[in-house]
């Protein structure tokens, strides 16, 4: 092993949000329901800062999925 | 006969990496952080100040207020210092290091391979392939001198015996006595006294010198008389080192969790072929350009147990001064080879953590060394999900 490989690295998605960006498609399945919602930042001192806006939400498939907005990038990832 | 080589303000040279032009300013090392508020080396125009290397901060920046403070770059130095020192080396030197930039190694052994004095010298340059001053005298003490007074170009070379040795050193100042760590401030003492150079110190009697300054001061007479202790060069070395980047300013917790990781990564390395660990060196480059931190620890026994390692490790991390974006673990001397000693009543523990240590061996024989990895948890309590845990070697 060349060096510790992290886990629960971000992988992209495809997201479709809506006014306020709330995920309305996730990965070509209709978001039915949000858990949650929270905004998190970090490293706002440093040329890399950090913003994410993450999204729990429940598709209509039944599938509890976790997905954040890059605020900095404006990329949707998942995150497990 | 000792050969030095001596490569001046080697130390700052180092911390000004990329920096060169500070070189032509008054410029000293910061303190170390945490330590003696004493200068490190100066810049050649900060020496026509009067400031000097071991100088009380205040009186440095009394008598230079222009001075410019670097960083001291501790890891850095030996890094670079020990890449020298195995190029020496390499043409069969057997080196004795006093401190960065400065090392003697005895030529004799070497006169027939490279046809004679010049040949080492001209060899020791090729290898060397940086700008150096270089001495040779009888004794250890003389050659450094030799070398203080030589030329990139044109090395001083004092033969005979340790009555040239002495005849060379007498007209030289006491100020070189400071190459030594222990009598690094008698020269202020002498001067004071009105002994100004090597030569006076050596017409006075041993008796009244041991009795002014002890043990420290028969030293110096031996050494201003051209004599010095034998050679003692360092055992050939292997380099064996981890490191870790900290994207996010590591400090407290997560600093351990990392050191976890370095040592177990440093324990599964092939080269190390069972070998115990003696000594090591735990360094860090720290945040904003806060220059490099660097604790050498030597290990009360030799060991290869990662748990009484970190027992051992954990409590040097307090004393970083910041927080780091990089930590290294690097091994300094390998003890013996790790033993199996049998108990005379098997332990049924250690007999299944045996049959594992086997199986992960041959495993990782047969799949590669991915093959069995564990969680480490780095910093569990993170907002960010991915700065939690890391996969790491599986140690049994």
């Amino acid at each position: 092993m060349s060096g510790p490989r992290r886990l629960s690295v971000p992988r992209r998605v495809a997201v479709d949000a809506g006014d306020e960006g709330r995920p309305l498609m996730v990965d070509g399945r209709a978001v039915d329901s949000v858990r949650e919602s929270w905004l998190v930042e970090d490293r706002w001192w440093t040329d890399r800062p950090l913003r994410r806006r993450y999204w729990e939400v429940v598709t209509t498939c039944g599938r509890d999925e976790i997905v954040f907005h890059d605020l900095e990038k404006g990329r949707w990832w998942r995150q497990r | 006969m000792i050969a030095c080589v001596l490569l001046p303000r080697f130390q700052l040279t180092v911390a000004l990496e990329g920096r060169a032009e500070l070189l032509q300013a008054p410029t000293a090392l910061a303190p170390e952080p945490g330590g003696t508020q004493q200068i490190g080396e100066v810049s050649l125009s900060a020496e026509a100040f009067g400031v000097h290397p071991g100088m009380r901060l205040g009186e440095a920046l009394a008598r230079c207020p222009r001075l410019t403070l670097v960083a001291p770059d501790p890891a850095g130095v030996a890094d670079s210092w020990e890449r020298l020192l195995v190029r020496l080396e390499s043409i069969g030197a057997g080196v004795e290091p006093e401190r960065p930039g400065l090392v003697c190694f005895d030529v004799r052994g070497l006169l027939r391979l490279h046809r004679g004095l010049e040949g080492v010298l001209a060899a020791a340059r090729r290898s060397l392939r940086t700008p150096a001053r270089y001495g040779v005298a009888p004794s250890r003490f003389a050659a450094v001198a030799a070398a203080t007074r030589a030329r990139v170009r044109r090395p001083v070379i004092v033969s005979g015996e340790r009555k040239q040795a002495g005849e060379f050193l007498a007209p030289l100042p006491v100020a070189l006595l400071r190459a030594r760590p222990a009598l690094a401030d008698l020269p202020e003492a002498l001067e004071r006294l009105g002994i100004a150079t090597l030569g006076e110190l050596a017409a006075l009697a041993p008796a009244a010198l041991a009795d002014r300054f002890g043990t420290a001061g028969l030293h110096a007479h031996e050494l201003a008389s051209g004599g010095d202790g034998a050679l003692r060069p360092r055992p050939a070395s292997e380099f064996l080192r981890e490191a870790l980047e900290l994207p996010e300013a590591a400090s407290g917790i997560q600093l351990e969790r990392a050191l976890g990781l370095l040592i177990d990564r440093l324990l599964a390395r092939r080269e190390r072929r069972g070998r115990t660990l003696r000594a090591v060196v735990l360094s860090a480059v720290l945040v904003e350009q806060g220059g490099t931190w660097r604790e050498q620890v030597v290990f009360r026994e030799a060991l290869a147990d990662p748990v009484r390692m970190r027992l051992a490790l954990a409590p040097r991390l307090a004393l970083m001064p910041a927080p780091a974006q990089q930590l290294r673990l690097a091994v300094e001397r390998f003890g013996p080879h790790a033993s199996d000693q049998r108990s005379l009543l098997d332990d049924p523990v250690a007999a299944r953590r045996a049959r594992l240590r086997e199986a992960i061996r041959q495993t990782r024989a047969a799949a590669g060394p991915d093959a069995a990895l564990r969680v480490l948890e780095v910093d569990p309590d993170s907002r960010f999900p991915e700065r939690r845990a890391v996969l790491t070697p599986f140690e049994g």
